[in-house]
């Protein structure tokens, strides 16, 4: 009992921290303006047709791509090509162990924020299966299984207008902070998400919730915009890597 | 710089979707490249190629393309011709799984439909799908169309067109001696097949 008021005063504290004083280091020392070093690979599953592997500080996800493959019997026939997108959480993603089901609400999303940017005509009647499986949950999920599923498209050879790369803000009182983790995310005031296409300067999804004051979002997008362009700087390295050229 | 990125055939720097490639006033988008407004840029990762007019062409704009990298599996479209394995043979239909779009081995599998009057060019309403194909067979077909929900529409109405390799039913190889008919090499038994004239 007194443990466990102690941990909200605590909370309580870091929150307030983070909504008044004006940049203060936050729990993993970063700064608020400062997003976690990224890690991210190509080609982790050799089965599929393409895959990427990403870790965000505790954040890991992995990505694989198949087909274009024919579409399931049950699907009307279409002229244009199917982009089918499963985002899963395993078991030991939380703190609290899950059922490792999926997340309808993320796979829809992961499907909004992609289909803008791949060239669904260029493989007419038939599939492609996106499927992103979070290792580890760390915050700021959904915006890296963005940017990594856009990596592993692109390592599987999809046709695209562009790589897409998303980051996520949350806001604290008069705070914009970039790149919140899990415990950041659960005391946010709101929160905003940008998927963005950094060589046409198109925004291809944009999630905003929670309590903003008008003046803030601009900023805040703004932000988001500029993250995503130097994240898809960090893809388009990955990209160019000679070992994952090599894979032929 | 069209020079250097010939000679050493795809040797172009490497780059990767959406990267601008050029003004679409001074080139064309090829393979891997669309145009976007007044910018060419790649929509695949691979390396940086022009490719210069041909002679004689009104355009002189150089061709763009992005090659080299891995592309994603064949997928098969209206025009292509596929090799393909007989699954199951029916009164007006025959279905096949497709193996190869052009000289390339898919990755996944394609189901095609041969409909009764695109087995042959000639006498299409007497065509016996019994006496064309039987499953197993190997067959040598054009990709009519995309076809239904379900399969793409096969068609094996030309000469080169139709079975290219069947076992008989002893189980011996079974050797063209006609365009409908083949021969068991085991027990010289002939069988009925719309046999394809290879070269």
């Amino acid at each position: 009992m007194s443990h466990a008021r102690s941990a909200r005063g605590e909370r309580e504290e870091l929150r307030r921290h983070l909504a008044v004083d004006s940049d203060w280091p936050r729990a993993d020392g970063r700064s608020f303006h400062d997003c976690r070093p990224a890690f991210m690979q190509t080609g982790p599953t050799t089965a599929a047709s393409g895959s990427a592997y990403a870790e965000f500080g505790k954040t890991k996800v992995i990505v694989s791509v198949f087909g274009p493959r024919e579409s399931k019997k049950a699907m009307m026939y279409s002229d244009t090509g199917r982009l089918n997108c499963n985002v899963s959480y395993t078991t030991f993603a939380t703190a609290i162990r899950g059922q490792g089901v999926d997340n309808k609400e993320y796979s829809a999303m992961l499907h909004k924020a992609l289909e803008g940017a791949v060239m669904l005509h260029t493989f007419p009647k038939t599939t492609v299966d996106v499927f992103a499986l979070v290792l580890e949950s760390g915050g700021s999920d959904l915006p890296i299984i963005i940017s990594c599923a856009s990596l592993a498209l692109a390592d599987a050879g999809i046709m695209m207008y562009d790589l897409v790369t998303s980051v996520s803000v949350s806001c604290f009182g008069k705070n914009i902070i970039i790149d919140p983790t899990s415990d950041e995310e659960a005391w946010q005031d709101g929160s905003l998400m940008v998927a963005y296409m950094p060589s046409r300067k198109e925004i291809t999804q944009l999630t905003l919730t929670g309590e903003w004051s008008d003046g803030k979002i601009t900023n805040a997008v703004e932000l988001c915009m500029d993250a995503c362009s130097k994240l898809c700087d960090i893809l388009r390295e990955r990209l160019k890597d000679p070992s994952s050229l090599a894979s032929e | 710089m069209a020079a250097t990125a010939m000679e050493h055939d795809g040797g172009g720097d490497v780059v990767t979707p959406g990267e601008f490639l050029g003004n679409s006033l001074s080139l064309l988008a090829g393979r891997g490249a669309y145009a976007d407004g007044r910018s060419v840029r790649a929509s695949v990762t691979g390396h940086r190629r022009l490719v210069p007019p041909p002679p004689g062409s009104s355009d002189q704009r150089s061709t763009v393309e992005v090659v080299g990298h891995k592309a994603h599996g064949a997928v098969p479209q209206p025009g292509s011709v596929v090799i393909a394995r007989v699954t199951k043979v029916m009164a007006r239909m025959a279905s096949a799984d497709i193996m190869c779009v052009d000289s390339k081995a898919v990755k996944e599998k394609f189901t095609g439909m041969i409909r009764q009057q695109d087995v042959r060019a000639t006498e299409i309403d007497k065509v016996d799908m019994y006496q064309s194909y039987r499953p197993g067979d190997i067959i040598r077909a054009l990709v009519l169309s995309l076809g239904d929900a379900r399969a793409y529409y096969l068609s094996t109405a030309k000469n080169e067109l139709g079975v290219v390799s069947a076992r008989s039913i002893a189980g011996g190889t079974l050797v063209p001696i006609s365009w409908t008919e083949m021969q068991c090499e085991l027990t010289g038994q002939i069988e009925q097949r719309k046999v394809a004239k290879v070269e």
